[in-house]
């Protein structure tokens, strides 16, 4: 018979088996794999992502996401741009889901992230009033889908290549890419059991 | 709390959600257990899982080959006939220097949806033969590091957001590409997006207790 306190039980990052938390060297039962073992520097880690993500994040909305080549004409869009123009042309579904999807969501999970990094850190909010794990599911849940502006200008710009009309993706797209994928490696660095710890 | 080993821990469970620790119950065949705190759902248990898994497996590998080989959608822009398929819409990414979203989209859409079915198939095999203990963990490792990554639903939803884009100034003829892929991510959530990595952990340890008894 062993005694285990129950606030010292975690779950496995990679397999989700609970295990019982033995500090720094520390390997799951189940799958074998390391269990936050980089606890000396918990948040560094995906400080550095968020940063990086957030670096990016600003030529993606500086520079046109979408060129359109109209009989010798170019025409840049940046991505608030194609949201104002769809807005205009009357598609208003297309045009909410656009502006969720490259603005609200990464703009919302770069908050989500820095709060929650700072307060796991430092005594902010901690009141319990804030559900931080319900916080950190929900970005984890919807951090994927900002990568559907990509998919669409790659599918346009595939798609309509004529000699007369064609669609090329902007410099935005690749920063857009860049910053996405450092959202998601951002969120998946975070290391959950800190915010069981500081609350 | 008092145990009588450390892999007695197996029979507790802690939400995904919420971090709130249950304790495993037995539940009716069918069912789900939920969480006490958040309601999101902790496991279920489906006796016929690892022949629905791997029935699904081979469909949806199936069906990615045909979304993959086959057109993707047509349009009519001035008299003139257009087509992409998934491949051909990667390819020409690389073809205009966007090598790094090109990259991206490549691993997002093709390889790792793919890959996530080619493991699900051999892992289901595996299971159902009771065989290769040790394979079928280090695919169960793998699997967890790649099922965030497959994004096959988002390029799904982005194809019809690209499309409405188009609605008024070209004609679009949907390919069978599109039907075969809007299958294969029904059976992606179905299989992959709702089947916990958990459950079969759970499944994995019943068959090697059966088989050591």
């Amino acid at each position: 018979m062993i005694e285990i306190d129950e606030s010292k039980l975690i779950p496995c990052p990679v397999c989700a088996a609970v295990n019982i938390d033995k500090g720094k060297k520390n390997t799951c039962r189940r799958c074998g794999s390391a269990i936050y073992h980089h606890r000396s520097f918990s948040t560094e880690k995906s400080w550095a992502y968020l940063i990086t993500a957030i670096i990016a994040y600003i030529p993606a909305n500086i520079y046109p996401m979408l060129v359109t080549n109209t009989f010798g004409a170019h025409e840049g869009s940046t991505i608030l741009g194609g949201v104002v123009l769809l807005w205009e042309h009357g598609s208003y579904p297309i045009a909410m889901i656009i502006l969720f999807a490259s603005i609200m969501i990464p703009v919302m999970k770069f908050l989500i992230l820095f709060y929650l990094l700072i307060s796991v850190k430092y005594p902010i909010g901690k009141d319990k009033k804030v559900d931080k794990h319900k916080l950190y599911y929900m970005t984890e849940v919807v951090g994927p889908w900002s990568m559907i502006d990509v998919f669409v200008v790659a599918i346009l710009a595939a798609l309509i290549h004529l000699s007369n009309v064609s669609i090329v993706a902007g410099t935005a797209a690749t920063a857009f890419a860049i910053s996405v994928f450092f959202t998601l490696l951002a969120a998946h660095a975070f290391d959950e059991t800190l915010i069981k710890e500081n609350r | 709390m008092k145990l009588e080993n450390e892999d007695a821990l197996d029979n507790y469970v802690i939400c995904h959600a919420c971090y709130t620790l249950h304790e495993e119950v037995t539940i009716q065949d069918g069912a789900k257990a939920c969480c006490t705190g958040c309601g999101s759902i902790l496991y279920r248990y489906d006796t016929k899982l690892i022949e629905h898994g791997l029935a699904l497996s081979i469909t949806g590998l199936i069906f990615f080959v045909l979304a993959n080989v086959f057109p993707l959608v047509q349009i009519e822009l001035l008299g003139l006939e257009q087509f992409i398929t998934i491949p051909k819409t990667i390819f020409s990414l690389f073809d205009s220097g966007f090598y790094i979203v090109g990259l991206i989209c490549a691993f997002l859409i093709l390889i790792f949806p793919f890959m996530i079915f080619l493991i699900n198939l051999v892992l289901f095999t595996l299971l159902k033969l009771k065989r290769g203990e040790k394979l079928s963990k280090e695919l169960l490792i793998l699997l967890a590091h790649i099922t965030p990554w497959s994004m096959a639903d988002i390029f799904l939803i982005s194809i019809m957001v690209a499309l409405v884009k188009l609605i008024g100034y070209a004609q679009i003829h949907m390919g069978i590409a599109f039907w075969s892929l809007i299958v294969f991510v029904m059976i992606d959530i179905y299989i992959v997006k709702r089947v916990h990595l958990s459950e079969l952990w759970m499944l994995r340890k019943r068959i090697i207790v059966e088989e050591k008894s």
